[in-house]
């Protein structure tokens, strides 16, 4: 059983790092000397104010607050309007991972950006819509693998465990008696030797 | 751009996640070199700012040293998140390996993980001791709840002779099948030596 | 359930040592706490209150039970029996203690943090004084990991140790199952400020801040 732990990502979270390493459109408000390599488009050792660049969420974050911002961040496409129209006309239809494939996590950086609060609204309503599907999908084990493609990054996790905790529902309700097992580290561990044992004679 | 060496570090334990890949000395000599190279620049153009505000026209680099400050955050956090990560992998390792790790495995670590996993051993080991009065309790077995005393277990390798607690010596072959005490079955199911039968 | 009543249990089975017949009867209440302990720790997100002499007090009786065993010869059915027992019983505490273990390392920071408020209101500790050392010897461990790897690297930076600021929590709003071990009366769903009654023996799903301070109080058990 894994800990669970605080819903607001932590500091060494891979998962956290891997999301705010996602772009978002940026418009530089003022100028900000020597950093124009930040564009590939020019030359100029300055970026400009007004250029619009898509910078990695960590960076666009810090830069964009306090009293005097760098840049003012855009909403990113998948959170606008027209893209909310789709969602909330059929969120189940939707590929996600199209839409973006950390679409929650990333949301929650960007909902603020909207004083509307429709971003929230569409997120919530998305989530709850397709909770749903995800249910139906890690019941019917054993169908289809690619249906995982339609998923963000978020509910690909959900999917996995809950895929998990049905098969061992399945083996306890067959035999109830689990197999002690060898530790899931020395079964990796051995399987990668004989990869490379394989590799090997391919030589 | 900056912070790119970091998130490729970060890549790298996200694309193998339940093993260690190879401790990537190079990548986090880069990371440590940017983070140093940044920290410079900054303290160059601050001391530009600070002549810069007497004159006129002097150029603002405030909103530089903020976006490398940014940088220098985001750098730092890879890499206290890779090391992070992977302690918590060694951590697991030492409760399903031992506290000796295969070859293969070793060669993996820094000579600073190396350190910090027979740090851990020891502290483990020492917790275990103190549990009880007499002689502590192994935490590192007993991990299903038991169901029968003896099990029938297949043995998968040609392991050689085994002693049992009571003295006798049993000898290991590979497909050979053995109907043992559960407790003496445990660490060698573990270990992939033994695979148990249930039927 | 409160310190007075702990010992009483410990003693009175201690008493009960030299009649093993009487043994099993009281052990069984022992036994009683120690699984509803464990599941307890199992299921909640954040560690709780040690039951040491609980932990104690059961790894004593294995031990002397271990003892009288090992005079019986080795195919005798009452052996096998007591043995099975025996295993059940060191599962149980292993697992209880390893659960413990594992919050102690995950939440390390934000665990010893808590452990010092406590000291200083002369509350009692959550930690055994062994898993208190253990908590500390990983911590440093961690630290100096850090700060061997971060060698080279700008004093100022070096300096700020940012990673002790950097705590992991546990998730207090994480959902659980909890059953009321006895009528209570009034437990506040902070967010929608409702109340609800519980009845004795009834079972719900139920945000874990909103009943921990049930379960330090003995009044509910998670399952």
């Amino acid at each position: 059983m894994s800990l669970s732990q605080s819903y607001k990502p932590n500091y060494f979270s891979i998962e956290d790092i891997l999301v705010t390493q996602e772009r978002v459109p940026c418009k530089f408000l003022i100028n900000v000397p020597k950093l124009g390599k930040l564009n590939p488009a020019t030359e100029d050792l300055d970026i400009k104010p007004g250029t619009i660049l898509e910078l990695p969420m960590w960076l666009a974050e810090p830069i964009s607050s306090g009293r005097q911002p760098l840049i003012s961040i855009d909403l990113p496409r998948s959170y606008k309007e027209t893209h909310r129209e789709i969602l909330k006309a059929d969120a189940v239809a939707v590929d996600l991972h199209k839409f973006g494939i950390n679409f929650y996590e990333l949301g929650l950086y960007v909902k603020h950006l909207d004083p509307t609060g429709e971003v929230l609204k569409v997120l919530l309503h998305t989530f709850q819509s397709r909770f749903r599907l995800l249910m139906d999908l890690t019941e019917n084990v054993g169908s289809d693998p690619t249906v995982q493609n339609r998923l963000d990054m978020l509910e690909r996790m959900l999917f996995k465990s809950g895929h998990a905790a049905r098969m061992r529902l399945d083996t306890w309700l067959r035999k109830s008696d689990l197999p002690m097992e060898a530790a899931a580290m020395v079964v990796n561990h051995k399987k990668r030797k004989r990869i490379d044992l394989e590799d090997l004679f391919k030589k | 751009m900056f912070g790119d060496s970091a998130y490729t570090l970060i890549k790298e334990l996200d694309r193998n996640p339940g093993t260690l890949p190879p401790y990537n000395n190079e990548l986090v000599g880069e990371v440590k070199k940017e983070i140093c190279h940044l920290v410079q620049q900054n303290h160059a153009d601050s001391m530009a700012n600070d002549e810069s505000i007497l004159g006129e026209n002097g150029t603002n680099y405030f909103p530089t040293i903020r976006a490398r400050h940014a940088g220098v955050q985001r750098n730092l956090r890879c890499l206290l998140a890779y090391h992070y990560n992977r302690v918590k992998c060694l951590r697991t390792m030492r409760w399903e390996f031992g506290s000796i790790l295969p070859p293969d495995i070793k060669a993996n670590l820094s000579s600073i993980e190396t350190n910090w996993f027979s740090k851990y051993s020891s502290m483990l080991a020492k917790y275990m001791r103190s549990i009880s009065e007499d002689g502590g309790l192994n935490l590192t077995v007993d991990l299903n709840p038991p169901k029968a005393l003896y099990i029938e277990v297949k043995c998968l390798v040609d392991y050689g002779q085994y002693e049992l607690s009571d003295g006798s010596v049993l000898l290991l072959k590979e497909n050979s099948r053995h109907f043992l005490p559960r407790n003496e079955c445990e660490d060698l199911i573990r270990q992939g030596v033994f695979q148990h039968i249930v039927t | 359930m409160n310190e007075s009543e702990e010992i009483n249990i410990s003693n009175e089975v201690n008493s009960d040592e030299s009649d093993s017949d009487e043994l099993i009867l009281t052990a069984a209440q022992v036994i009683q706490i120690m699984e509803e302990a464990w599941s307890n720790e199992k299921f909640a997100p954040e560690i709780l209150p040690h039951k040491y002499e609980i932990v104690e007090c059961i790894l004593g009786q294995i031990s002397h039970v271990e003892e009288n065993l090992s005079n019986l010869i080795n195919d005798d059915l009452r052996r096998s029996i007591h043995q099975m027992e025996l295993d059940r019983l060191r599962y149980l505490v292993s697992s209880y203690l390893r659960t413990r273990l594992e919050k102690i390392e995950a939440f390390v920071c934000c665990i010893l943090k808590e452990e010092d408020e406590r000291a200083s209101r002369n509350k009692l500790s959550y930690l055994s004084p062994s898993e208190l050392e253990f908590a500390k010897a990983y911590r440093d461990g961690l630290d100096q990991h850090f700060t061997d790897t971060l060698k080279l690297l700008p004093a100022e930076i070096l300096n700020n140790k940012i990673w002790q600021n950097e705590i992991i929590t546990p998730n207090l709003d994480a959902f659980v199952f909890a059953k009321a071990k006895s009528q209570i009366e009034g437990v506040m769903i902070e967010r929608d400020e409702e109340f609800v009654d519980l009845e004795k023996g009834s079972q719900v799903i139920i945000s874990y801040s909103n009943i921990s301070n049930l379960i330090t109080n003995d009044k509910v058990s998670l399952i």
